[in-house]
């Protein structure tokens, strides 16, 4: 029966793609352009021998704050400060890498990046439990400061001396992360993955992973089965936000190994990751695949707007449409599997 | 010769496999009251909902006064004078009466809500069926039985012929039904049709000039109530003679298990705790269970001892002091715990029965090893504990709320005594559960005292209380006010401790230090006129009852103690 439902599940989700990209090829139709001939070039230029390096690039960061993001959405908390704890982590990465000589450096802007974002998530979740804060609100209004003062410092105390843009001093050639490529693509790519697979097997195998879930399921019945929320909701953010950092500090230390003001917020990687991990329900495998997908199609866009004229924002809409069915369908899927 | 005003004939509904209604013929005569019994999972719900336009029959007929009708949706129901209250009310807390009986149906003068005409009408109807509440009262500060009574109202302003009440007295206390069923009288009487959905014999027939019973999905019995015997309802439910209000043998109670004092909880409301100052003692093999009105204090008095609420007071289990502790601590201590609330905090009701049986037992072998949970293991312990005690599920990965109410009662149950922890706590075990579960789940608990459990019990059955417990305490306005062994716990005196006044012969010096007061004053009150004490005490005006029954009638013995009480 089960099997069924997840057919159904995979099923009702194939339906709502196509149909959203129907709409999106009448809307591409609208404007004139060939439908067919932009979706090809969507194609081919999120998996093609040139575009599959930019789609894994841009998929690096947006995976991860997906999973990021999925971690305390397990148990029903929502962080929405990742972009504050993404550039946190990405900034004292960068501090600790420009004074940390050597491989060793290296590893101390990873750790620091982690720590950086685990930490100020975890300040969030103390406003919680201690204070009575929301976390929604605790999470999101502790992002500013981080990012005006990651603006603060690159703007002063760590500007590039030889450069008038708000970034930082270029980080010396052993504090990089090895390049898969020319485009940013580096060994974290492998870092991500194993966040992934760990969380994967925290989630599905471990005590803590089945606290998560059953706190999820209901609070309630969390707090009578003896799981202690506010040492659960420490924990997750903490991990959450360390994961943020990690993102953070992996961007960092990839082409081109710097900390530009701006860089970690106009992709939009956590906003795209959350949607990832609301798509998904948090669960680990399917945030991996939504946030795939929507790299994929953001960096297919790019090469949309290169080969066909069509407008990049063409792309958005279509993103949007996208998300709307999914989002509709797989809250219908949700409301079967509890009226069933 | 006139038509019935409702008449379903050969209705038949299915849900995959599951046959629901298989020919159902029901006919419910105009201004009559008629029960519609049955187990959970008899196929009722489907039955109402089918006449109230949710679902549509596969086959058979549906016909008002005579006239056929097809419902495709509620609208069509209700326009055709078809109303129903749900189990859940739906209803704004924070509005007036008024605004919550015209919503949806709003009067109108040029297009503006027309709120005189409203409160007229409202006013009018309450005024009518002689109900208990004032138009422009807050809904959010009425009590759960006169909130019901909105509901009602909702359906005579929307002009309801045939009203349909599914499972109306589940929340209700004992005094709030009794004024459901007035209530009901008087709207029959004036010509209204009733549907009554229960599954409760007695409710059957207090209030029913008709009963048809459902099993299995099909008609078993059908006549009026008057001619049916207790017993022969019961057995057309359950298909087999039920001992009803059976008295199960008293244990044989050995140590203290668990020993509860001075425990305080504060209210909700500034100034009277909600648990004040209760002391009480559970011991290995024993089941003491607690009577009361709900809203007395029962629930806070477990959620204190669980330590889901905090409280101040002393508790051990065992030798172990519980205060401070959190809820796992005390689990691990020895407590488990069957709580009130099965959806919200005794279930995950949308994740898999495998989940729900799991949690409590994973964080120890053999569900964990070496740190990681075996999905194998937790397989198996669910179809133990299934298979146990007779849980029936698809299977171990059908959602908890693909069970029935009984069904997922069974699994909680399962889940807490395969603790074997010293101590059980177990709120309202058969709630909502059908009769031939309330027998299982009752035998299992005495089996789980016989082997060496003390069980803390907390029913508003009083016929539960009386059945399974070895003692019995009274709990009032917070507090234990009466103490009955088995042998003198008699439902008269119990009932009258219950309305406030305890009874003669408080036995053990917790209940009289906190009910001495009351306990003398009503003894001078009970031997006057106690029937009345009863009757007018668990009706509303239940306030302060104790200390102004301990005041006007005892001269001496309430002027220390008595004058604290009230």
């Amino acid at each position: 029966m089960n099997r069924l439902g997840r057919w159904r599940g995979a099923l009702t989700v194939g339906v709502a793609v196509a149909a959203a990209l129907v709409l999106g090829a009448i809307l591409l139709a609208a404007t004139g352009a060939n439908p067919l001939e932009a979706a090809g070039a969507i194609v081919t230029g999120a998996f093609g021998p040139d575009g599959i390096q930019d789609t894994l690039a841009y998929a690096v960061p947006v995976a991860g704050m997906a999973t990021a993001l999925a971690i305390p959405l397990r148990a029903g908390l929502v962080n929405l400060g990742g972009e504050g704890q993404l550039v946190l982590g990405a900034i004292s990465a960068v501090a600790v890498g420009l004074h940390v000589p050597g491989p060793l450096g290296l590893v101390a802007a990873l750790v620091a990046g982690m720590l950086a974002g685990g930490l100020y998530a975890a300040a969030a979740a103390l406003c919680e439990t201690r204070l009575g804060v929301p976390l929604l609100v605790t999470t999101l209004l502790l992002s500013y400061p981080a990012m005006s003062l990651a603006a603060y410092l690159v703007r002063f105390p760590m500007r590039d001396q030889g450069s008038s843009l708000p970034q930082s001093a270029q980080l010396p050639p052993d504090v990089r992360l090895p390049a898969l490529a020319g485009n940013g693509l580096t060994v974290g790519l492998f870092l991500i993955v194993a966040a992934v697979a760990v969380y994967a097997v925290v989630d599905a195998r471990t005590p803590a992973g089945f606290e998560a879930r059953v706190t999820g399921w209901g609070p309630r019945f969390a707090q009578y089965a003896g799981i202690d929320r506010p040492r659960t909701t420490l924990r997750l953010l903490a991990c959450s936000g360390g994961l943020a950092g990690l993102v953070g500090a992996i961007v960092v230390l990839g082409f081109p190994y710097r900390f530009i003001d701006g860089a970690l917020i106009t992709p939009q990687y956590t906003w795209i990751g959350l949607l990832a991990a609301l798509l998904a329900a948090a669960s680990p495998l399917g945030t991996l695949v939504a946030a795939l997908f929507f790299a994929a199609l953001t960096s297919g866009g790019f090469a949309m707007e290169r080969e066909t004229q069509v407008p990049r924002e063409l792309t958005a809409v279509l993103q949007a449409v996208l998300i709307i069915f999914l989002a509709a369908t797989t809250g219908l899927l949700r409301r079967r599997r509890s009226a069933a | 010769m006139t038509q019935p005003a409702v008449q379903l004939t050969g209705i038949v509904k299915r849900f995959g496999e599951l046959l629901a209604n298989d020919h159902v013929d029901l006919t419910v005569a105009r201004g009559e009251i008629h029960a519609l019994m049955g187990e959970n999972g008899a196929g009722k719900s489907t039955l109402m909902s089918i006449l109230y336009g949710l679902l549509r029959p596969d086959a058979g007929t549906i016909a008002l006064d005579g006239e056929p009708v097809v419902f495709d949706s509620a609208a069509r129901a209700i326009a055709a004078g078809i109303g129903m209250v749900q189990q859940g009310f739906a209803l704004f807390d924070s509005m007036p009466v008024v605004d919550n009986v015209i919503y949806g149906a709003e009067p109108t003068r040029r297009g503006l809500l027309d709120r005189r005409a409203a409160t007229a009408a409202v006013s009018e109807l309450v005024e009518r069926h002689g109900l208990r509440l004032a138009p422009t009262d807050r809904v959010g500060d009425l009590p759960i039985g006169v909130r019901q009574q909105v509901e009602i109202l909702k359906l005579l302003y929307r002009r309801a012929r045939v009203l349909i009440l599914d499972e109306p007295t589940a929340v209700l206390t004992p005094a709030e039904t009794e004024q459901l069923f007035t209530v009901l009288r008087d709207l029959a009487a004036d010509g209204h049709t009733v549907l009554l959905v229960t599954h409760k014999l007695h409710e059957v027939t207090a209030v029913s000039d008709t009963v048809t019973v459902l099993r299995d999905g099909k008609v078993t019995m059908t006549g009026p109530t008057s001619a049916t015997g207790r017993a022969e309802l019961a057995s057309a439910m359950t298909g087999r003679e039920v001992d009803l209000d059976r008295v199960y043998p008293a244990g044989q109670p050995g140590a203290e298990a668990l020993t509860v004092t001075g425990l305080t909880v504060d209210g909700r409301a500034a100034g009277r705790p909600a648990v004040d100052d209760v002391s009480l003692s559970v011991r290995a093999g024993e089941i003491v269970g607690i009577a009361g009105v709900a809203g007395n204090g029962q629930t806070e008095l477990v959620a204190a001892i669980a330590g889901l609420l905090p409280a101040r007071g002393s508790v051990t289990v065992g030798e172990r002091e519980l205060s401070g502790l959190g809820v796992a601590r005390r689990r691990a201590a020895g407590l488990a715990h069957i709580p009130e609330d099965r959806a919200e905090v005794g279930a995950a009701p949308g994740a898999r029965l495998t989940d729900n049986l799991a949690t409590g037992f994973h964080r120890r072998p053999p569900l964990l090893r070496k740190g990681f949970l075996r999905s194998g293991a937790m397989r198996t312990h669910a179809e133990r504990i299934i298979e146990r005690f007779g849980v029936r599920a698809p299977g171990p990965s059908a959602p908890m709320r693909t069970l029935s109410g009984g069904n997922q009662q069974k699994a909680i149950l399962g889940r807490e005594l395969t603790h074997e922890a010293p101590v059980l706590l177990v709120e309202q075990p058969t709630r909502g559960v059908d009769i031939g579960a309330v027998v299982g789940i009752h035998t299992e608990l005495i089996a789980y005292r016989d082997a060496g459990h003390a069980v803390l019990l907390v029913s508003a059955e009083l016929s539960e209380v009386l059945g399974l417990a070895d003692r019995v305490l009274v709990m009032y306005e917070g507090r234990v006010v009466a103490e009955f062994p088995k042998t003198e716990a008699d439902p008269h005196a119990i009932g009258l401790a219950m309305a406030g006044g305890a009874p003669r012969g408080v036995a053990g010096g917790t209940a009289e230090d906190s009910a001495g007061g009351a306990a003398g004053g009503v003894a001078g009150a009970a031997g006057g006129d106690e029937a009345d004490v009863v009757g007018d005490a668990t009706g509303h005006a239940s306030e302060n009852m104790a200390g102004d029954t301990a005041g006007d009638t005892t001269g001496d013995a309430a002027e220390d103690s008595g004058g604290g009480a009230a």
